[in-house]
């Protein structure tokens, strides 16, 4: 049987903000399970909680209430099997590239399992002149690329991306984009990633999970029934992505911006995103 | 440039010829020291005819190392020439030469009771250094008490606590030496438990967050992330730590420790040997010139993969 299933019952997180030691739901009554070898992709407008979501699979932070099972494991801290790859790159900059992700395989005790793959996985992704390189040695889109692969030669069963390609520009973007896609094919794994990016979610997801903010909540689960590779321009993507993008409240301002007069509710929702 | 620098050379024995010949009567020293460097520049500028990297190397230097020369010059002019700086309290380079010489052994053993004073002290120091800024930039609880610890100690300057070591050494393990070596380390401990615990605290969260997600052990996020995550900031230390020392050991020698180089000037100036003393002064500058240049090639090394470190 395939692992990497995850199963989220009635999960909730709340904060307690320092100064006025309120309560701040971050997360509430989440409930979700993911089938082992999905890709998810997790939009909604920022402060929905989706990083603290993808953070408590991850097992960095402890849910308040409810739990995350991982192979009908509790998940109760970090673990190989669920790998993170960070929106800042994360790789460690005193060591190369071959290096970072030799240091994953050791710390995570499957070296001897994995290392005759570093090299192949190096050069998969085009990065094989700068194997021995330093991470400050590389462009932004290398050094994604980098930390994807390390994430992903400890060969975790769920790979959780915390918006990784944010900070890229928007061609690099689609070179990762396919990049990920044949990656997870190949492995097979279960993926859960966090975007802001309605046309990345619908290029990459088998599902994609809305959420609305505070608290966070799913607002709606819209299956991607279209086969890889998906083509950005055909008809069916443009729907879908309308589709989110009103569901994100987003639709109702395109028709609204053709008056050219921005209503007060764009001004305060483009204020509240920031 | 270089062919400059060699008929200056060529000029600076010709130059010590003319030199009227007074009291302390100069001998063939200081023309076979310079003659040595001007054979040196020779065959460097032999090679630099086949290895352009030793004439780009040689080009580089040249005027700092004419410059040089050209102040040693100066001063043997100003000495033994002419006498224009008070005799006989400034002996010019060819008297200095010749003190080395002739204390050679005393100087030999007086600079070894230094290092050995000065790395056991900068080892100590350095070492708890570490222990205790990881210990505090990863635990809150620990930086608490720590912090104010080397605010108010880390302020006093280390050599201020001399004349308490001396009064006490005879209470301290190792004596005067004990003394001196706990004077440098704790002087030392302070920059690098400061600079070490602000370099862990910068590391980033997601680097140890990384990290845990690949499973590296308690002690792992110490050693294999932590420490090499702040070394940037740890090397600061050492070298901040290094100059303290350096301080520490000199005042500790010139003040009560009855070895070292410190000690020969004391007691040379006791014997109104004043080219002694100068001997003592520039093998002093030259070895901590040298420990400097050491401590910055290991940083340079450890630290190849920090942009902007060659």
């Amino acid at each position: 049987m395939k692992k990497g299933r995850i199963k989220i019952r009635d999960l909730h997180k709340s904060f307690i903000r320092e100064k006025t030691n309120e309560d701040l739901a971050a997360l509430e009554n989440f409930n979700f399970t993911i089938n082992a070898g999905e890709f998810i992709s997790v939009v909604g407008a920022s402060g929905c909680g989706k990083s603290t979501l993808l953070r408590m699979i991850a097992g960095l932070e402890k849910p308040t209430r409810g739990d995350i099972l991982c192979d009908g494991k509790k998940v109760e801290g970090t673990s190989p099997d669920r790998g993170l790859v960070f929106q800042e790159h994360a790789l460690f900059p005193w060591l190369t590239i071959r290096k970072n992700i030799a240091f994953a395989l050791k710390s995570s005790g499957r070296y001897n399992d994995y290392a005759h793959t570093i090299d192949p996985l190096i050069e998969k992704v085009g990065l094989k002149e700068f194997a021995n390189s330093y991470p400050h040695q590389l462009s932004g889109g290398m050094r994604q690329r980098a930390a994807v692969i390390r994430s992903l030669a400890v060969s975790p069963d769920v790979l959780l991306l915390d918006e990784p390609l944010g900070a890229l520009d928007s061609f690099t973007r689609m070179v990762l984009q396919d990049e990920i896609i044949r990656l997870w094919k190949e492995r097979e794994n279960t993926m859960v990633m966090i975007t802001h990016d309605v046309d990345e979610a619908v290029y990459l997801s088998t599902r994609i999970v809305v959420m609305s903010p505070r608290p966070g909540r799913i607002t709606e689960i819209v299956p991607v029934p279209m086969p890889y590779p998906r083509n950005r321009g055909a008809l069916e993507f443009s729907e879908l992505r309308t589709r989110l993008l009103k569901t994100l409240n987003f639709a109702a301002d395109v028709e609204r911006a053709k008056g050219l007069e921005p209503s007060t509710s764009t001004l305060a929702r483009w204020r509240s995103t920031r | 440039m270089s062919l400059l620098i060699i008929v200056q050379y060529l000029y600076v024995p010709n130059f010590r010829e003319f030199t009227p010949l007074d009291q302390n009567a100069p001998t063939n020293t200081f023309v076979w020291f310079l003659g040595f460097f001007a054979a040196l520049f020779l065959g460097w500028n032999i090679v630099s005819l086949f290895s352009s990297r030793a004439s780009g190397m040689l080009k580089k230097r040249a005027p700092i190392f004419t410059a040089a020369f050209l102040l040693l010059l100066a001063y043997d002019w100003a000495t033994l020439s002419t006498g224009m700086l008070p005799q006989p309290f400034v002996p010019w380079p060819d008297a200095i030469l010749n003190a080395m010489i002739r204390d050679r052994e005393i100087l030999a053993r007086s600079l070894y009771h230094s290092l050995r004073l000065l790395f056991t002290g900068y080892g100590i120091g350095v070492g708890l250094g570490v222990i205790s800024g990881v210990a505090a930039g990863r635990s809150a609880s620990i930086r608490y008490w720590i912090q104010p610890l080397v605010k108010v100690f880390g302020a006093i300057p280390a050599v201020t606590w001399l004349p308490i070591v001396i009064v006490l050494s005879g209470n301290i393990p190792g004596g005067l030496f004990g003394g001196a070596v706990l004077l440098i380390a704790v002087a030392v401990w302070y920059p690098i438990t400061s600079t070490t615990m602000n370099g862990v605290l910068s590391v980033p969260k997601g680097t140890f967050e990384a990290a845990s997600t690949f499973g590296v052990s308690k002690l792992g996020m110490i050693f294999k992330v932590a420490i090499p995550a702040s070394s940037p900031f740890v090397f600061q230390g050492l070298t901040q730590g290094m100059s303290i020392a350096c301080t520490a050991l000199l005042v500790a020698e010139l003040m009560g420790v009855e070895a070292g180089l410190g000690w020969y000037i004391n007691w040379q100036r006791g014997w109104a040997d004043f080219a002694g003393m100068y001997a003592a002064v520039v093998i002093i500058a030259v070895t901590f010139f040298i420990v400097n240049a050491v401590l910055s090639m290991i940083r340079n090394f450890v630290l190849r993969w920090k942009e902007g470190i060659s």
